[in-house]
């Protein structure tokens, strides 16, 4: 058995963040609500404090028996995580106190859900798994609902929990299947149990996991809820969903693919493909003539999805360094454009949602609308802004992978996409303001906003190159340990 | 077979006698007061007890949230205790990893309790 | 130096047109003008030092491209006809420039007048420095687009549009000859360098290659393609009709673009490319016959217009129609010598037809013009030696005007080459001599002699507002300032003295060769025989001046009511000349109206009934279709959403079941 003090050293990053949630709610509850900043800025802190102990050799490690592995790609997605973790936490604060929702729970749920992820990232059981996943999901459930005394957000986090039940349950059928036809749960032992001919218990069994796991990422059709739920749910946290737990669950997606189940490749290639497909299209149809602007989005975090699962469908290194990359850039894009929701708010100050509240923000809010312009064109995939180039990284890993058809559809689908991202700049400005939009409230998450904007403008791609090395490395990482 | 069965019997002696027993709790206190003469029913004492509501109504009503929320803390320290009595019985095997681990589940419990305790979830008014 | 030359008037037109209003009127017309003349000086130098010295040269700038065997480097090269060519461009433009300020005085957008003027005047040196046949289509180019912008610059105007757009067009055809020569030159030579194809092309001669059956010369088949391009940049008979409506634009474009440069750069590439052209006789035929029947074409067309910028604008497609036939038989001479003198007198009539215009408060028509000699005496004077320079007086042996030397070269050349394309070139020479000096004469006789005729112009009348029924309708016309006066001054000069100053020079038997230096393909026998042909020869085309001018004397002096029942008599001649030929008629039903037919069948049943139908809008037919569907299945009830889960997970498992079990 393996020392346990080791295998704490090597899981440094999650202990950090579990002892620093449990300090955050001990401070919290007997400081009450007033601490809400406090807990949020200390939150941030302690997520730089785990992302450094992500610092330190890239070898890939096992801990507790092989239940927990860190590596360069559970290293990769963490900075992701903890990062969109941090910022959705900051983001919301002027948004709670206005709703007066100012509960200190708040940025210690984002941070559960946020260990949770970590979690989920590095695992390396089914059961570890499971475990990271639910523990997401809890925190995730709470947050949807954290405006309790909204029907709307009651309604999202219901939904959401009695769905997120059910593809728990799936996942969870689907491994006691995978265990009982194998005999393990262990990733690294179920890579030699899984051959070429499965028997039919750990096909159904790994259809069942994708299913689950398709769930969190929103790949249709297991999609149902995500476009209620954002809409629902208040906007911060419908950013956090959009953005930290969509990385996590396709790390993991990725990772019980290539690692647990490669032997099954040409079975769960059919499965991704298929979901790529379904949600490109779907992600693009379907967000054409919505009224609000969190559900526009919800599509548009669909239909991205598809096109990461792209990458996963080509199922080669240059295919994951690609879903890596997306996840790397479609994190900022889809904050910064929650973040330019979180910032309109009508003449009475109350936040707005509805594409009509869009119309003529050059004029009314310049600066915001030129975020805005970034964003939308840069989730459209209009080089020269950053958005284009994952994009391309995963239509070339197609071609590489020769699943033509595969990028053939993600080609047009994105051309039915900008349909709908360049619908929005046409209202923001070439149309006639309509009411007035109040400027914006807090410096912090004007800051933010810019700070994004900048990114995924063409100025970002002076990161591109350490960002695409960095995904290289972690998907190599990820493929040959 | 038989030595499954045999592996068994314990168990079925637990059953045998928790059956005895409650047989007696149920039985003795009716026994005693037919005997005494205090039997004295009526129909709100016959009717089954329900959690302190009517047996026969409209399921659909509403009803405190707060038996509901008691309902699920009891539920969690009921799990704990169920946790609990494995780890006791093989603790010697086990050793220090299973203390300690037993200890920080029993802590990160202890921080659950303390916040339900100060959010005041755990007073009725 | 050549450096200098060529990229001031960049620099200048960078300034000019990025700066524009930022900058102001002066600044902008001070930077043009001034790096104009700068260019003018040097180049006055250097043809002093490369026509009478011998420093010609090559100067390497950097490398283009680079594909495969293609290697196209930016290089000046420096020699006699690249120096005439830089004199003539240089002066006139910096003449222009400067003639601009008074004529463009109240123009809202002078900076971008300035701007596209430079502009040009760089594309053409860069076409005429050009050391490869890529460099110069890029010149080429460059000059057509500058073109397009100057005679569109009045933007405002629908015609001036129209007649840009006609400009580009046509000229495109041209290009797609050229183009298509360059290709197979590079595919025939290997190179696009210019020494090279024109020292290599004897090796070529005679050869031929298969197409269709037949055994076509490869050397004629490249030399017709490049004089396609030139027939469309030099306004040939079929490639013609663009330059008189390119007259929309302002004269000092007229003069500058379409008159003393641009529309000689297809001269100037028969010239540069001479010794390529000497290797394929039939084309030289076909180069000689065109050329002919444009001089002939165009002259004719002149004797009728009323517009006094369209009887130049045809005058100077017959004049390049001389300059082509004096190439294709050879005397490539005297066609860069009537190229020069022909600068300097047809820009000095169009800029004084600009001043009379200027005068005549933007009234083109001559019918409304008359009596002006009086008023602007100055302008007067000067389009006199215009006109005696381009009809060519002169006393044989003692002096002449330029024409008279560059013009009369040419028909003594053409009979001198003694040819059967040279006689009948010859024959076309003298007798749209005759019609030159005829529609000559007419312009200036209707516009300075007679009596007034102004109060029946809009024009004129717009300004005036008076109910005076006299023949001036109480306009009072002002005679140019001096910043255009300058100008038409410094070009008479030329006019008058060029032809006698450059005579020898440039066709001399001994001197030519020298000057020319091998950068043109200099034939000493043709010029020795063009000196001494029969004296009937040398006097046939002052004969034909004479009679000409005698005929105009008569029509439009001492009876001026002739034309009119001339007209009367000759009705379909005279809509057949005014009407240029029918030419534009002829396109018109040859190729327009078949083109917006085709494109409209394309547009209704190709565009709109077949792709648009089953494409985009069927794409955003079905989009949207798909949208309700995935807006209804969005139902918000929870039994919904789950059982679509449950339906994609039973749909996956049912998948892989049979192929699992199958494949137990």
């Amino acid at each position: 058995m393996q020392p346990i003090a080791e295998s704490i050293g090597i899981a440094a990053p999650e202990l950090v963040l579990a002892t620093g949630a449990m300090v955050l709610l001990m401070l919290g509850v007997f400081r009450g609500n007033r601490s809400l900043h406090g807990l949020t800025y200390g939150g941030v802190i302690i997520y730089a404090i785990a992302g450094f102990a992500l610092l330190g050799d890239a070898q890939s490690e096992l801990a507790f028996d092989g239940l927990y592995i860190a590596d360069d790609f559970s290293a990769y997605l963490k900075v992701l995580i903890f990062a969109a973790a941090a910022i959705c936490s900051i983001i919301a604060l002027p948004y709670l106190v206005r709703a007066r929702s100012d509960k200190f729970e708040y940025p210690v749920l984002i941070m559960l859900g946020a260990l949770g992820m970590s979690m989920m990232v590095s695992a390396n059981d089914l059961l570890s798994l499971y475990i990271g996943l639910e523990l997401q999901s809890l925190a995730a459930y709470v947050l949807a609902a954290f405006h309790r005394n909204e029907a709307s957000s009651s309604e999202a986090g219901l939904k959401y929990f009695v769905l997120g039940a059910l593809a728990s349950g799936i996942l969870l059928y689907g491994v006691s299947l995978v265990y009982g036809f194998t005999g393990t749960t262990d990733f690294r032992l179920l890579q030699v149990a899984v051959t070429e001919t499965p028997a039919v218990g750990t096909v159904i069994g790994l259809v069942f996991i994708l299913a689950g796991l398709a769930f969190k990422v929103s790949a249709v059709p297991f999609h149902m809820w995500t476009p209620d739920v954002y809409q629902g749910a208040p906007t911060p946290v419908a950013a956090f969903f959009a953005s930290a737990p969509k990385a996590a669950a396709m790390g993991l997606l990725v990772r019980v693919c290539m690692d647990a189940f490669g032997g099954m490749m040409s079975e769960w290639q059919q499965i991704i493909a298929f979901m790529a497909i379904a949600s490109m299209v779907l992600g693009a149809v379907g967000a054409i003539g919505q009224r609000s602007i969190k559900r526009l989005l919800a599509y548009s975090s669909i239909n991205n999805i598809g096109f990461a699962l792209i990458g996963l469908a080509a199922a080669s290194e240059l295919g994951i360094s690609g879903v890596l990359f997306y996840m790397a850039i479609y994190l900022p894009m889809t904050i910064g454009a929650f973040l330019v929701v979180l910032s309109l708010r009508g003449a009475d100050g109350r936040p707005l949602d509805t594409m009509n509240s869009l119309k003529g923000l050059s004029k009314t809010r310049p600066g915001l609308a030129i975020a805005l312009l970034i964003f939308m064109f840069s989730l459209a995939g209009i080089p020269p802004l950053f958005g284009f180039w994952p994009k391309f990284a995963v239509f070339n890993a197609a071609i590489d992978a020769e699943m033509y058809v595969l990028a053939v559809i993600g080609v047009v689908t994105s051309v039915v996409g900008a349909f709908y991202y360049l619908r929005i700049i046409k209202l923001a400005y070439f149309d006639e303001p309509e009411g007035t939009v109040l400027p914006q409230e807090s410096r912090v998450n004007g800051a933010l906003l810019a700070g994004i904007a900048v990114f995924c403008s063409p100025l970002g791609l002076f990161l591109m190159g350490p960002i695409t090395v960095a995904a290289a490395r972690a998907a190599r990482a990820m493929l040959t340990f | 077979m038989s030595s499954v069965a045999a592996e068994y019997l314990p168990i079925l002696i637990f059953l045998g006698i928790a059956v005895a027993l409650s047989c007696v709790f149920v039985g003795l206190p009716v026994l005693v007061s037919n005997l005494t003469g205090t039997n004295q029913p009526y129909d709100a004492k016959l009717a089954e007890y329900e959690c302190g509501f009517p047996a026969f109504e409209d399921a659909r009503r509403q009803f405190d949230v707060r038996f509901y929320l008691v309902a699920i803390l009891f539920i969690i320290f009921d799990l704990e205790v169920a946790f609990l009595f494995p780890w006791a019985v093989s603790l010697g095997a086990t050793g220090v990893f299973g203390w300690t681990s037993m200890m920080i589940f029993l802590g990160i419990l202890t921080i659950g309790f303390i916040y339900e305790w100060k959010k005041g979830a755990l007073e009725w008014e | 130096m050549l450096n200098i030359i060529v990229f001031l008037p960049l620099l200048a037109a960078l300034i000019a047109g990025l700066g524009n209003r930022a900058l102001g009127n002066v600044a902008a017309k001070s930077v043009t003008t001034g790096s104009l003349f700068v260019s003018a000086a040097l180049s006055w130098l250097l043809f002093f030092q490369v026509g009478f010295g011998d420093t010609s040269y090559t100067q390497p700038v950097f490398e283009w491209f680079r594909s495969g065997d293609l290697v196209i480097n930016w290089a000046l090269r420096l020699d006699t006809l690249t120096a005439v060519m830089l004199i003539v461009i240089t002066t006139v433009s910096a003449l222009v420039h400067l003639y601009s300020w008074g004529y463009m005085a109240e123009d809202p957008d002078q900076p971008r007048f300035f701007a596209y003027l430079s502009l040009f005047t760089f594309a053409m040196l860069m076409l005429v420095t050009a050391d490869n046949l890529v460099q110069m289509f890029f010149g080429w180019e460059g000059v057509g687009l500058a073109s397009y912008l100057l005679i569109g610059f009045w933007y405002h105007k629908p015609s001036a549009n129209a007649a840009a757009i006609k400009a580009f067009v046509v000229n495109r055809v041209g290009d797609f000859g050229y183009s298509l020569g360059i290709f197979g030159i590079f595919l025939v030579f290997g190179t696009t360098d210019l020494s090279l194809i024109n020292e290599t092309a004897g090796e070529f001669q005679g050869r031929t290659f298969e197409f269709l059956g037949y055994q076509v010369d490869i050397l004629t088949t490249l030399c017709l393609l490049l004089f396609v391009g030139a027939m469309g940049k030099s306004a040939q008979l079929g490639l013609h009709t663009w330059l008189p409506d390119a007259m929309e634009g302002p004269t000092p474009v007229s003069a500058l673009i379409h008159a003393a440069t641009m529309v000689t750069a297809g001269v100037f590439m028969v010239c540069r490319m001479s010794p390529l052209f000497e290797a394929a006789p039939a084309a030289l035929t076909v180069v000689t016959y065109v050329g002919a029947a444009t001089a002939l074409f165009a002259a004719t067309v002149g004797t009728v217009q009323t517009d006094i910028k369209r009887v130049i604008a045809y005058s100077t497609c017959s004049q390049l129609g001389y300059m082509f036939f004096a190439a294709g038989i050879g005397a490539y001479g005297a066609s860069m010598f009537h190229l020069t003198t022909h600068a300097f007198f047809k820009a000095l009539l169009f800029l004084g037809a600009g001043s009379v215009i200027h005068a005549m408060h933007h009234e083109q028509d001559m019918r409304y013009y008359g009596g002006l000699r009086k008023e602007i005496p100055f302008t007067f004077y000067t389009m006199l030696i215009g006109t005696l320079a381009i009809t060519g007086v002169g006393i044989v042996g003692v002096f002449g005007f330029a024409g008279f030397y560059s013009k009369d070269l040419i028909i003594e050349s053409a009979f001198a080459a003694g040819s059967e394309a040279g006689y009948v070139a010859f024959a076309v020479g003298v007798f749209a001599a005759l019609l030159t000096s005829f529609y000559s004469w007419r312009l200036m006789f209707l516009t300075f002699w007679q009596t007034p005729r102004w109060n029946e112009s809009e024009h004129i009348r717009h300004v005036t507002h008076s109910e005076d029924r006299t023949g001036t309708g109480g306009y009072k016309p002002h005679e140019s300032p001096m910043t255009m006066l300058i100008p038409l001054g410094v070009l008479s000069v030329g006019a008058v003295f060029a032809g006698y100053a450059l005579y020898y020079p440039f066709s001399g038997e001994e001197q030519g060769a020298a000057f020319w230096n091998g950068s043109i393909a200099f034939n000493v026998e043709l010029m020795a025989a063009a000196h001494h042909v029969p004296l009937w020869v040398k006097l046939a085309s002052t004969v034909a001046m004479l009679t000409g001018l005698a005929v105009a004397l008569v029509y439009y002096i001492w009876k001026p009511h002739k034309p009119a029942a001339f007209v009367e008599q000759f009705r379909s001649l005279h809509a057949f000349l005014m009407r240029k030929w029918y030419f534009d008629e002829l396109y018109h039903y040859l190729f327009i109206v078949p083109s917006l037919w085709f494109g409209r069948v394309f547009w209704k049943r190709g565009d709109q009934g077949t792709i648009d139908r089953f494409g985009p809008n069927g794409a955003g037919w079905l989009v949207e279709r798909g949208a309700g569907v995935a807006r209804r299945l969005q139902s918000g009830y929870l039994y919904n959403y789950a059982l679509v889960m449950l339906i994609g997970l039973a749909a996956a498992a049912a998948w892989f079941l049979p192929r699992a079990m199958g494949g137990e």
